[in-house]
């Protein structure tokens, strides 16, 4: 049997590492975070390029570097990492959490709290249903990035690449610095869905070709992948006659969406957002089972690794003061709502504990002044523009919340400012 | 002789457009940007445009077998093909140290290459 475990963690990426050291300074005494990877430090060891940690440490680094300041506190901190170690099951009612690992066998943990912090996956080429044949050659782009940047394998020569999410871009330039050819980027939507340093520095710098509204219609090859058709297509996101281009390439790398992992919560009867596609959480990111707490990726897909860290320290300490008693059962449920131009956001309660962030997407690109908002007149900051594939931030401050107690709801949106 | 640029600005998550107006080589008028950071990317894009280089390794006796590196600063534009290829051709043995330097001064930028993970 093994001690007694305060704060378990799973899943040792930038959300848990950040999760441990906040459980540890809030004084929990146990805190252990588990790890299915031999190492530490999650996606972040093959994002390879500078570009992190700008708001954390007030200069850019690799994802390897980040992580190891990160990992470093946590190690001074006192945290206890299991690496190797598989959570396969969570029970439902007693929250005990099941783990393999090669030397420790099967073990039963029973921690006074949980943190998720499982990260999210690419979506896949079954998810787009692209006509034509499957051939070797097809990648996510993170699988890519891993076989590059961590195993030493270049999976092809000329590239396309479809999906214009951050990673599609960083792989853009990674590939064609390993010598090979990238033919373009396709993009189905008439906005960019990474951000727009990342179009400048990995695709312009190159003279990569990035289109628009645009997608890949059929996919040819036997064996190896021969080449791609690719389509303009309508408003309505269907192709267009007469628009179809054949493209010879050997590879074709998909950057076209991320979606939080959450089996384990699942399993766990965790109630899921069905827009998000992670836990519904309180600002104390405290899911809907009071012992569990949520953070990162698992919860809501971020641009900013930083913006990942601060939510998973946040998570960590939330769960050490749950595990210690220190969370009341009756904090207050102010719930969020999304206005008319917010497709997702988290959190979607709000206790007026503490200051708090609501992270939010628009649905449609504004370009011009606008302005995000939280009402009833929560909150206000004006914008130059707001875009898809990037976050915007809104500040509720606890002392708000308390000096309106008769806050039924929050929505949150973001509108043009009207010209007068 | 006067001539004006457009470019994103690259120093941060929130990039910018810039709009740079040139005057005989020299920046005179940089719009567009929200800080300071922007006005002098702006400058150096026009004069002396840099990026930082990103790369892996060859690694002999690692657990992994690359390992990746950086330029500790950024180097010149220009010469990042010359520097992808230096880096190409390096092996390296294990253990490596964040932080060591694994070619001096590369291809002549007074820049140096250094590794971006302890490697065991």
């Amino acid at each position: 049997m093994s001690k007694n475990i305060d704060v378990l963690i799973i899943g040792a990426g930038p959300a848990g590492v950040a999760a441990g050291i906040g459980a540890k300074k809030e004084g929990a005494e146990n805190v252990v975070v588990l790890e299915r990877d031999w190492d530490l430090g999650g996606i972040l060891q093959q994002c390879i390029h500078p570009g992190f940690g700008l708001r954390t440490f007030r200069e850019e680094l690799t994802g390897p570097e980040y992580m190891h300041r990160f990992i470093a506190q946590a190690h001074e901190a006192g945290v206890e990492f299991r690496t190797n170690t598989m959570v396969f099951q969570i029970d439902k009612d007693t929250n005990a959490v099941w783990t393999m690992n090669k030397e420790r066998g099967i073990e039963c943990l029973n921690p006074k709290s949980i943190v998720l912090t499982m990260g999210c996956r690419e979506r896949p080429l079954g998810a787009i249903r692209i006509p034509g044949t499957r051939p070797a050659g097809i990648y996510t782009a993170g699988t890519a990035q891993r076989f590059v940047n961590m195993e030493g394998y270049m999976p092809g020569k000329r590239a396309v690449i479809l999906g214009s999410g951050d990673i599609g871009l960083i792989m853009a330039r990674r590939m064609i610095w390993e010598g090979a050819e990238v033919e373009g980027v396709y993009e189905v939507m008439s906005w960019p869905g990474g951000l727009r340093r990342n179009i400048a520095q990995c695709l312009d710098d190159y003279g990569i070709p990035f289109h628009l509204k645009t997608t890949v219609t059929k996919i040819h090859g036997a064996d190896r992948l021969e080449g791609v058709t690719v389509a303009q297509v309508d408003d309505k996101m269907t192709p267009i006659k007469g628009t179809e281009r054949f493209v010879p390439c050997d590879t074709l790398l998909l950057a076209i969406g991320l979606i939080p992992e959450n089996e384990l919560s699942r399993m766990a009867g965790i109630e899921i957002h069905p827009v998000t596609g992670g836990p519904v959480v309180n600002d104390l990111l405290q899911t809907s089972n009071p012992s569990v707490f949520a953070a990162g990726n698992v919860v809501i897909v971020y641009d900013l690794v930083d913006n990942v860290s601060d939510e998973g320290l946040i998570a960590g300490a939330n769960a050490a003061k749950y595990a210690a008693g220190k969370i009341s059962p009756n904090v207050k449920r102010i719930p969020v709502k999304g206005g008319e131009n917010v497709r997702l956001f988290s959190p979607q309660f709000v206790t007026g504990e503490s200051d708090t962030i609501i992270y939010m997407r628009v649905t449609h690109p504004i370009e011009g002044a606008c302005k995000v908002i939280a009402e009833p007149g929560l909150y206000t900051q004006k914008l130059r523009y707001a875009r898809p594939g990037e976050m915007n931030e809104v500040r509720i401050k606890a002392s708000a919340i308390e000096a309106n107690p008769d806050i039924k709801e929050i929505t949150v949106d973001v509108q043009p400012e009207v010209k007068r | 002789m006067r001539e004006e640029r457009s470019f994103i600005c690259v120093s941060c998550p929130l990039g910018c457009g810039l709009n740079v107006i040139i005057e005989d080589g020299e920046v005179t008028y940089v719009s567009g940007n929200s800080c300071p950071r922007g006005a002098a990317y702006a400058k150096t894009e026009v004069k002396d445009p840099r990026r930082v280089f990103a790369s892996t390794v060859r690694v002999t006796g690692g657990k992994l077998p690359v390992c990746p590196i950086r330029s500790k600063t950024p180097a010149p534009k220009g010469k990042l093909s010359e520097i992808a290829k230096a880096v190409a051709a390096l092996n390296v043995k294990a253990p490596i140290k964040i932080g060591q330097v694994l070619i001096h001064n590369v291809c002549g930028t007074d820049v140096d290459i250094v590794a971006s993970r302890d490697l065991n």
